[in-house]
């Protein structure tokens, strides 16, 4: 016992000194990042000017990344959202004399609320009709800037003049370098603490796996727009920087910037910490640096393009990571997932069975005379009633068709009642969203997981603790900077770790890629995800679809786990022999019509039941 | 004077709509927007010109040139789509590799044949029509023509025919499509080799009024886009709508911002990037 309480500390401290190597490392970065700062800032007019442009754009790509790479939105809007904040610091600070720092806000918070307008008008749609929404704006942003008497035309307007440094600092050098170079740095950390934050899993959650988000108690939708009110800041931000650089004119700002951006981002690796940054070094650099015959300079870089995507779909980061694996002779993860293991419950856990537990006659849950159709007029589920006693597992079985999937999604929120009430814990819930249910204590698994394909089974079963960890979303700004972060992060880990070992799934499978386990491994994993949080009641949707005979019996010895532990269960299932041995109350419903409700041996005796669903 | 400005309003505007019908027709089947469709109308109006210049007939320059924007949209396909499709379906890396090859092609026509305008067969430009005081040349009258044709042919075949409706099935679910026996590889083959035909033919119907040069697939190629996206992308037809609205736009409203700004001309429109 106290060698395993040692081996604990071990890890703990190991994991401190870790992470404080990583402080050091990151500290060290910012030192030479502003030492190579400094030395643009004192460099010659060209090396100035490259560097810029290079940072400004690099900023661009790494905003556009948030909502591309992270959160799935495609976005054409970003050269519209670069040219408002360029526009806006150069006609407020031209026509009405605004100082340049108090633009600076002005610009980012601006923008800002513009693309949370913007996307929220876009929210409806997804993929390429974000795209498309979104390549509306630029274009219409562009002919207003081109048509408006005020902003120059076509010509453009010359941009503020960035004040000097005073006396005393003059050593730094151009103070415009330092601007540009700040503002850089500052949305590089904001980035990648998002990156490194446990936010991160969920905002790929919402790209990939949106039912499964929000049943987690994210709110998908509000997310989106506020991700994308960010990425819309920081392109104010670069459009704030990009002013000081000299004119300003559409043409800087047109619909093929917005895809030249998109171009840097899935260029250098979209979704990547570095990919982004090497994208807009690369596009933006490439032209100047590269002084050859401008045509075949041309041919060579539209080459470039062909050449790295064909070959390396992931970009130059690709590139780079699948050289340093070969070097390395590193199997992929897809190759090896170390051999998961077999024992599912351990021994201590299987002694306590022999106490039965208590069923008390507390109701959990109450639906009372709940209708509800898809479409005004057709009725699919008909005045039911349910209860769900506390502690109990409740079955809910019915032929296909008879409503049993429609009912679980009004009491997990997918689906709001046409009337009646749904009630849980004591309180009224039939008007929650989905992302709400989680914060009362209601958690839920799908038929078939749709997990987070590209983040380790561990990860998506941390995802369950959203509604857990508070102000999550606003603390990944900077999110190794707080200590509270840290701690968080821990306990995200070993409650996640110990989710999954009480779903059968050890320490092997816990870093396995979702996209390398088996189906039967995913559906524990979306188990470990509602449990980890420590749900009052779970509802699972057919727990059993294609798990093999094994599987079932380790789900089965699961419920009876969490049955201990006091979780009510609604348990959605077609496999009659598993329903009736595991539930202590069974309702069963057939064509959107309650048959009956009552203890397993009464409806399993029930002469309805057998003619509507038995078949007898 | 307003008849005037319809009738070549729509000529132009024809041009651009069988640019959006390249593009529509190509991401109809395959998700993916081909950003080189704008090169091979350039493609073809190049390769038109120097055969013409050559010596070879009208004709002949012509057959070769619509030919060589087809071929070359295969090739597109082949080597700069297909292999991005093959690893990720859902991702946008055709993104960057299809707008690789529209700046490889547009260079190499500016190193083969030189970054200035230079000459294009007449063709049937020399001729004249009048309708009620507009005056309106054969060359115009046929791209009109042409373009009215490949809309409704296009929605004949989507509608009525098998062929129409794998192409929507391929679109919707290829894995599903080739389950039930659809070739998606020859659906995707033949959308690029109609979006690369429908380019040279464009290219052939505007040639004697633009000239050869190798940056006309900028232009074009934008103008096909943004009808595109506004049209929307779901139906070729209505991009078609859009692309000629577009095109009766710029020509009204470069007319209207001439008399504010004597200086602009037609390369001074509000439109981004022409």
């Amino acid at each position: 016992m106290t060698a395993g309480i040692d081996m604990a500390a071990g890890r703990t401290e190991r994991a401190r000194s870790r992470s404080r190597f990583i402080g050091l490392g990151a500290v060290a970065l910012v030192v030479v990042y502003l030492a190579a700062n400094l030395g643009v800032a004192h460099g010659s007019y060209y090396v100035q000017n490259l560097a810029e442009v290079g940072a400004v754009f690099a900023i661009l790509a790494l905003s556009l990344d948030l909502v591309a790479g992270m959160t799935g939105l495609y976005s054409l809007g970003h050269a519209g959202l670069f040219a408002l904040g360029a526009y806006a610091t150069t006609l407020l600070n031209a026509n009405l004399g605004w100082n340049v720092f108090i633009l600076l806000p002005l610009s980012v918070v601006g923008v800002g609320i513009v693309g949370v307008v913007l996307g929220a008008l876009s929210l409806r749609v997804s993929g390429l009709y974000f795209a498309i929404m979104t390549f509306i704006f630029t274009l219409v942003v562009t002919v207003l800037i081109s048509d408006l008497d005020f902003t120059g035309g076509l010509q453009g307007i010359a941009g503020p003049t960035f004040p000097d440094f005073p006396e005393g600092l003059s050593f730094l050098g151009s103070s415009v370098a330092w601007c540009v170079g700040i503002a850089f740095l500052v949305t590089v950390v904001i980035v990648w603490s998002i990156r490194s934050s446990a936010f991160y899993p969920v905002l790929l959650a919402i790209r990939d796996a949106e039912p499964f988000a929000a049943s987690a108690g994210v709110r998908t939708g509000v997310v989106r727009v506020m991700m994308f009110g960010l990425s819309a800041a920081l392109a104010g931000l670069a459009g704030w920087a990009f002013s000081f650089l000299g004119f300003v004119s559409p043409g800087q700002f047109n619909w093929t910037v917005s895809v030249n951006i998109l171009v840097m981002v899935i260029l250098g690796g979209i979704n990547t910490r570095l990919g982004p940054i090497i994208g807009a070094i690369f596009i933006s650099a490439f032209p100047v640096v590269i002084s050859i015959d401008p045509l075949v300079q041309e041919v060579i870089f539209g080459a470039i393009f062909v050449l790295v995507i064909v070959f390396f779909p992931r970009g130059i980061v690709g590139i780079v990571t699948s050289l340093a694996r070969r070097i390395r002779r590193r199997p992929l993860p897809a190759t090896e997932p170390s051999a998961p293991d077999t024992a599912p419950i351990a021994e201590a856990e299987l002694a306590a069975a022999g106490e039965e537990p208590q069923v008390s006659d507390e109701i959990a849950l109450e639906v009372r005379d709940v209708r509800f159709g898809y479409v005004r007029g057709t009725t699919v589920l008909d005045g039911i009633d349910m209860r769900v006693r506390r502690g109990s597992i409740h079955g809910l079985i019915g032929p296909n068709g008879s409503g049993k999937s429609t009912l679980v999604n009004l009491i997990s929120g997918a689906l709001r009642p046409t009337t009646g009430t749904i009630e849980a814990n004591g309180h009224r819930i039939e008007r929650l969203g989905a992302a709400g249910r989680p914060a009362r204590g209601i958690m839920r698994t799908f038929q078939t997981a749709v997990l987070v394909r590209e983040l380790s089974v561990r990860q998506n079963a941390g995802i369950g603790l959203y509604s857990r960890v508070p102000r999550i979303s606003g603390r990944s700004l900077a999110w190794p900077l707080f200590p509270s972060a840290h701690r968080d992060d821990r306990a995200i880990r070993t409650r996640a770790t110990a989710a999954l070992a009480r779903v059968g799934l050890g320490s092997g499978w816990a870093t396995a890629r979702v996209a390398d386990v088996p189906h039967g491994v995913e559906q524990l994993t979306q188990l470990a995800a509602a449990t980890v949080g420590e749900p009052s009641i779970l509802i699972l949707d057919e727990p059993l679809a294609g798990l093999s005979s094994g599987e079932v019996e380790q789900v089965s010895e699961i419920l009876r786990q969490l049955k201990r532990d006091g979780v009510t269960v609604i348990v959605v299932e077609h496999q009659t022999r598993f329903i009736f041995e595991m539930c202590d109350e069974v309702t069963v419903l057939a064509a959107g019509e309650l048959v009956t409700s009552g203890s397993a041996a009464a409806v399993r005796a029930d002469e309805r039941v057998r003619e509507v669903y038995l078949g007898q | 004077m307003l008849l005037q400005v319809l009738l070549s309003g729509l000529a132009i505007g024809a041009v651009y709509g069988l640019m959006a019908m390249a593009f529509a027709i190509v991401f109809y089947v395959t998700r993916v927007i081909n950003f080189a469709t704008g090169q091979l109308l350039m493609v073809s109006i190049m390769i038109t010109a120097a055969l013409s210049r050559a010596g070879l007939p009208d004709i002949v320059s012509v057959v070769v040139g619509v030919l060589a924007s087809t071929v070359a949209g295969v090739l597109i396909y082949l080597l700069a789509v297909r292999p991005v499709l093959r690893f990720d379906r859902f991702s946008f890396a055709w993104l960057v590799s299809t707008l690789g090859v529209a700046i490889v092609l547009q260079s190499l026509a500016a190193i083969i044949w030189g970054p200035t305008s230079r000459g294009f067969p007449a063709l049937l430009n020399r001729d004249n029509l009048h309708i009620g005081g507009a005056g309106i040349s054969v060359q115009e009258l046929l791209t009109i023509i042409v373009a009215i044709v490949v809309l409704v042919g296009f929605e004949l075949v989507r509608r009525r025919t098998l062929f129409g409706k794998l192409g929507q099935a391929i679109s919707a679910d290829p894995e599903m499509a080739s389950a039930i026996g659809a070739r998606v590889t020859g659906f995707a083959i033949a959308a690029f080799a109609i979006g690369g035909l429908l380019a040279g033919v464009a290219g052939i119907l505007v040639g004697p009024i633009t000239f050869s040069n190798p940056y006309l697939g900028d232009t074009y190629g934008i103008f096909g886009f943004i009808a595109l996206m506004i049209g929307g992308i779901e139906r070729p037809a209505a991009a078609m709508g859009a692309g000629s609205c577009s095109a009766s736009c710029p020509s009204v409203r470069t007319r209207s911002s001439a008399r504010r700004r004597p200086t602009g001309s037609r390369s001074s429109s509000s439109w981004p990037c022409c």
